[in-house]
């Protein structure tokens, strides 16, 4: 009997490959990431789609509610993604996902993810990042480097502690300085090349969370004149 | 402070308690992380650990508009709570933890030292209230952890499934009090412009 139905099984497998067809392959759950502790993402990498047109869908379960909900939104975060916007977002309840896809002759599940919305947090990179070389009197002249948080975090109800990492690198070399900053959004820098071209860029963290990726570059020219002449003071 | 009745500002006793919270936050993410990785791979015990505080009774805000609605001296109540809720948990975590197979020790100092930390802070955050709320009275909620039996458990796997879910609670928990902390922060002391 057993070898009748695995007859019959490989000649069904044997059909639908002859037709190029089968149900969809396994999805992949690739992140989930927060910007802002208050919304979410979770981006999926479709599987084979069995040479039939394949439809996705995401379903959850949110720690202390038995119901299986769909994904709110398909839309916001582009394509094979879900958007959790604040009303579907809590951060201290874990979440189930799993991606389906379906195809005509069949559906397949994506292995289930648990979130907790509190530890994917990875904010957008720092903004508005400016350089100056600032000629105090009498004082060493300074690169004054600058920037804001990103747009979307909420400092100032205390919702988001934000620390900031600057690198910089001069055109000559290609070893990035790294300097903390830490909760300050701006930092001098007092020890460098005359007449070199500088690139600068910042990223931030938030208190417990992921590092941004590195924001926008910028560049500066220091001055030939950069360093204070060295000041000899003769006694006689 | 020699003659011993020096006030701290507001502030002051703030910028110490966020630190301290976040200090201890940073712990217990620490001692979960271990442990998960030492004992828990392939266990599947997350998907145990859904609905497994057992300070989920408590009504904390579950996210920033709740936490910003809620009067400042309510949610440093319910901070109070959610500590205190951990003094059973902790001391009995820090005598059993010895007894896990092969259990690192700084799985033991750290929680020794959470243990001690909480305690700071519940000194720190009482003082705040005298401060805030001079003569606010007390009616703190309690809730009960009873989970005592399987942290003892004879099999391994019951007991390793116990201690993973109480790590993942304190983590938890701790990020709450750290959070809801740094919001009461920003608006006692600096009206809500941090």
């Amino acid at each position: 009997v057993a070898s009748t139905i695995a007859f019959i099984l490989l000649l069904c497998l044997n059909i639908s490959f002859l037709n190029g067809q089968s149900p969809p392959g396994k999805p992949e759950i690739l992140k989930c990431r927060s910007p802002d502790k208050e919304t979410f993402t979770c981006w999926w990498k479709p599987g084979t789609d069995g040479g039939l047109p394949t439809n996705y869908s995401l379903t959850y379960v949110r720690e202390g509610d038995e119901n299986t909900y769909e994904c709110p939104d398909y839309k916001t975060s582009g394509p094979n993604s879900c958007f959790f916007s604040k009303k579907y977002t809590s951060i201290w309840k874990i979440y189930i996902i799993t991606v389906n896809a379906t195809n005509q002759m069949g559906t397949t599940a994506s292995e289930p993810l648990y979130v907790d919305v509190t530890y994917i947090v990875e904010p957008e990179p720092p903004r508005n990042l400016s350089l100056e070389v600032k000629w105090p009197k009498d004082r060493k002249p300074y690169l004054l480097i600058r920037w804001s948080p990103p747009n979307i975090t909420d400092l100032r109800s205390g919702w988001f502690t934000m620390e900031y990492e600057i690198r910089l690198k001069s055109e000559e070399t290609d070893e990035w300085e790294i300097h903390f900053a830490g909760q300050q959004t701006q930092f001098k820098i007092f020890s460098l090349y005359p007449g070199q071209k500088y690139f600068v860029q910042t990223r931030c963290k938030p208190d417990h969370g992921y590092w941004s990726r590195w924001g926008q570059e910028s560049a500066i020219d220091i001055p030939n004149d950069f360093t204070m002449k060295d000041t000899t003071v003769w006694i006689f | 402070c020699p003659s011993g009745d020096c006030k701290m500002s507001l502030q002051d006793m703030f910028d110490r308690l966020v630190m301290l919270s976040h200090y201890i936050h940073s712990l217990s993410s620490e001692i979960f992380i271990e442990f998960d990785q030492r004992y828990a791979q392939g266990r599947g015990f997350i998907a145990k650990a859904i609905n497994g505080c057992h300070t989920s009774s408590l009504p904390t805000p579950e996210d920033k508009e709740q936490a910003q609605q809620i009067p400042p001296e309510v949610l440093l109540k319910l901070v109070i709570s959610l500590l205190h809720a951990w003094n059973d948990p902790l001391y009995q975590l820090v005598t059993e933890v010895g007894g896990i197979h092969e259990a690192p020790d700084g799985m033991v100092s750290r929680a020794k030292e959470i243990e001690a930390q909480i305690k700071q802070l519940l000194e720190g955050i009482q003082k705040i209230i005298g401060q805030v709320h001079p003569g606010a009275n007390e009616n703190e909620i309690y809730s009960v952890w009873a989970q005592l039996p399987s942290l003892q458990a004879a099999d391994e796997e019951s007991r390793l499934f116990a201690f993973y879910n109480l790590l993942h609670c304190l983590r938890r928990d701790s990020h709450k009090v750290d959070n809801y902390l740094k919001i009461l922060k920003c608006r006692i002391v600096y009206q809500n412009n941090c």
